[in-house]
């Protein structure tokens, strides 16, 4: 009987405190993230995450968000997915059911960012995902748009299609050749996207080589490249393996334009590959030195000692968008929140005080699809050092 | 014509580090009689010696080269001195060596994840860039360098066992042990010889293979190829190795430039199954008992 009367009070005291953190949270809105903190990618994870804590920061600091006349605090929670799918699917549970976070900024990773996709359309509590390119993040096979998947990049046969209308158009290029990952999805898909692309404007696909991941020996593939003879040489592939395979094809005579794509951008890609990507160039998700992302730089910078990564500004346009979209439903209902999400169009930033307001990475623009419409890309250039913007670009999408 | 010829010098030049690899395996086995599958780790540690020889002291690539070399060798000799003598004093069955090795490669490997970080590192270009072009054919400036050390060093240990009096003490000891004992040549000397020998030309790999690819901690793994080699050519013989590993070079590039890089594993490992199979002595070994 005593043992019952400690339960009860026990089980009264645990309401009495979920009550008290329910209210002290009235005036908070909660909003997930997650990406791997630990593991290969860890570097960009953890880019995306102090992101989000600068930006939370920098909003509470304005007196919050203002959500139909009243302002209220930002809170993110973030989980380490470890890069892994399975952790992934753990960590939105989690999000969701414990935490009740009203949206979730991330994942990077497409691999990370489908089998994600039926929980958050269960649950119904929308995803931005940053940099998850993959076209199933947000359409399913069968063409059924995922309801409550967003992102704020362009999409894999975007990037092909820039990527091969620019070869084609502007450097002139007729014959090119692929040297392509083929046990990952990213690196295949845009191959076939850029192919398909290349081939229907007029161009033609004289070589194509791929390897397995790990690979480090690409002589034999990188030899019958060669024989091919083409004007430019397309690599998907991430930077690790273009600055190797980039270093190969230069000590094989190879000296073609290397052209790639955001799998490129690092702060050790130009050290590992030497001058052997000297002149080539690859699509990037914008301009690191442009004026929209100078304010959010110089701040990253003073805050963490180091320089904010392309995840940085990724999710930063991620939570942006979130933001604008609780702003325009004048709630934070999850439901409420998506909705607003479906008509998103946010012009770029300007690089005058609207770090907090506007999206950095070009103008986004949600379509039917939950993808951004004719997102600008950008062209950067490897000289010397540098990583040097050369033009913005749009394809009709 | 050019691009069968371009593919032999690549295979040529894959076959050569096989080759330091395969006969650091083949002169530990023909004394041991078991697998030292620590070398690759081994390797992997000359090719860090290496870089950090020659970025943070500076020192030019043959300083460099001495480094790796010292150092793996230092490296293989306390391996066999902490993990296998204590094996070898207790008479321990040849699975325990094995599993020892495996056990002590992934302590360095994880150790160096630990301490150095997964992140791959590049050597400095001492070789300059471009290729050197003879007739059609291109030769990579590291590739050149690395035939030609591999040939000077495999050469030099080939004239080191055949005619000096520890080359000879090696050879007698791994035709028969207990013997060579009884003529007064110590086991234990010429086991951690062997080791030393193993190791330092497990550095020079490491460092050739640093230089042509990058230096990462997992560059161990490129050692089942020349496991393979040393099988394939007959474990226990070095110009077996030596054979195999450019055999399988050639073989490898091949695949790959005139199949597909993603057929070279599957038909790399279907030769070593159809050696074991028909001739598991490989093509020079001696006797087909205890591979391992």
């Amino acid at each position: 009987m005593r043992l019952r009367i400690l339960g009860i009070a026990m089980v009264a005291a645990a309401l009495v405190l979920v009550g008290c953190s329910g209210g002290a949270g009235a005036n908070t809105i909660k909003i997930g993230w997650f990406g791997p903190e630990t593991g290969d990618s860890a570097l960009w994870g953890q880019a995306e995450f102090n992101t989000m804590k600068m930006m939370v920061d920098d909003y509470n600091a304005a007196g919050g968000v203002n959500v139909g006349g009243k302002k209220y605090k930002l809170e993110v929670i973030g989980y380490d997915d470890k890069g892994d799918s399975t952790e992934a699917v753990n960590v939105t549970k989690r999000l969701i059911t414990q935490d009740k976070v009203v949206a979730i900024v991330g994942p990077q990773g497409s691999g990370e960012a489908i089998p994600i996709a039926p929980i958050a359309d269960d649950n119904k509590v929308p995803v931005v995902a940053t940099t998850a390119t993959n076209p199933k993040v947000t359409v399913q096979d069968d063409g059924t748009v995922n309801s409550y998947m967003y992102r704020a990049c362009f999409t894999d046969p975007y990037q092909g299609k820039v990527a091969a209308t620019f070869a084609y158009q502007k450097l002139n290029k007729r014959k090119a050749a692929i040297v392509m990952t083929v046990d990952d999805p990213y690196s295949a898909g845009l191959s076939q996207y850029f192919k398909q692309s290349f081939e229907q404007l007029g161009g033609k696909v004289v070589e194509q080589v791929s390897f397995t991941s790990g690979e480090k020996d690409f002589r034999a593939a990188l030899t019958k490249v060669k024989a091919s003879n083409p004007d430019v040489i397309f690599m998907p592939d991430y930077y690790n393996d273009v600055a190797l395979i980039a270093r190969q094809a230069r000590d094989l005579g190879i000296n073609q334009l290397l052209l790639g794509g955001d799998g490129w951008p690092s702060d050790n890609l130009i050290q590992l590959a030497g001058n052997a990507l000297e002149g080539c160039m690859f699509i990037n998700h914008l301009d690191f030195d442009g004026a929209a992302a100078a304010p959010m730089r110089a701040e990253y910078k003073t805050k963490y000692g180091k320089n904010a990564e392309l995840n940085s500004y990724m999710a930063h346009d991620a939570l942006v968008m979130v933001v604008d979209a609780i702003q325009r439903a004048k709630s934070f209902k999850p439901a409420d929140i998506k909705a607003a999400l479906d008509t998103t169009d946010l012009p770029v930033a300007t690089g005058n005080n609207d770090y907090l307001t506007n999206p950095i990475t070009g103008h986004i623009k949600i379509g039917p699809t939950h993808d951004p419409v004719g997102k600008t890309a950008w062209l950067i250039k490897i000289v010397g050092p540098d990583m040097k913007f050369q033009e913005s670009f749009a394809a009709d999408s | 014509m050019n691009l069968f010829l371009q593919q032999l010098v690549n295979g040529l030049s894959i076959g050569s580090i096989y080759a330091l690899m395969a006969v650091g395996y083949s002169l530990v086995y023909s004394i041991m009689n078991f697998s030292n599958f620590a070398h690759g780790s081994v390797i992997m540690l000359g090719a860090y010696f290496g870089y950090y020889a020659m970025t943070l002291l500076g020192l030019p690539f043959l300083g460099g080269a001495v480094a790796a070399a010292l150092g793996s060798a230092g490296v293989a000799i306390i391996l066999e001195r902490l993990a296998y003598k204590p094996l070898r004093d207790r008479r321990a069955p040849f699975l325990y060596f094995i599993i020892t090795a495996m056990g002590a490669s992934m302590f360095i490997d994880n150790s160096v994840i630990a301490t150095i970080g997964p992140t791959p590192k590049m050597y400095p270009n001492v070789f300059g860039q471009g290729p050197i072009s003879i007739g059609h054919i291109d030769i990579g400036r590291v590739d050149l360098a690395m035939f030609i050390i591999s040939a000077v060093a495999l050469v030099a240990l080939i004239l080191f066992i055949d005619h000096t009096k520890l080359g000879k003490a090696i050879q007698a000891t791994a035709y028969n042990m207990k013997a060579s004992a009884l003529m007064g040549i110590s086991p234990s000397f010429v086991i951690i010889l062997v080791f030393g020998i193993g190791g330092g030309l497990a550095g020079i790999a490491g460092i050739l293979y640093g230089m042509k690819y990058q230096v990462f901690p997992q560059i161990g793994a490129i050692t089942l190829k020349s496991f393979i080699a040393a099988v394939f050519g007959g474990l226990g013989s070095l110009p077996g190795a030596l054979l195999g590993a450019l055999l399988l070079g050639i073989l490898e590039t091949f695949v790959s430039g005139y199949l597909s890089s993603q057929y070279r594993d599957l038909i790399a490992f279907t030769l070593l199954i159809a050696m074991l199979v028909i001739r598991p002595s490989g093509i020079m070994g001696k006797n087909a008992e205890d591979k391992a």
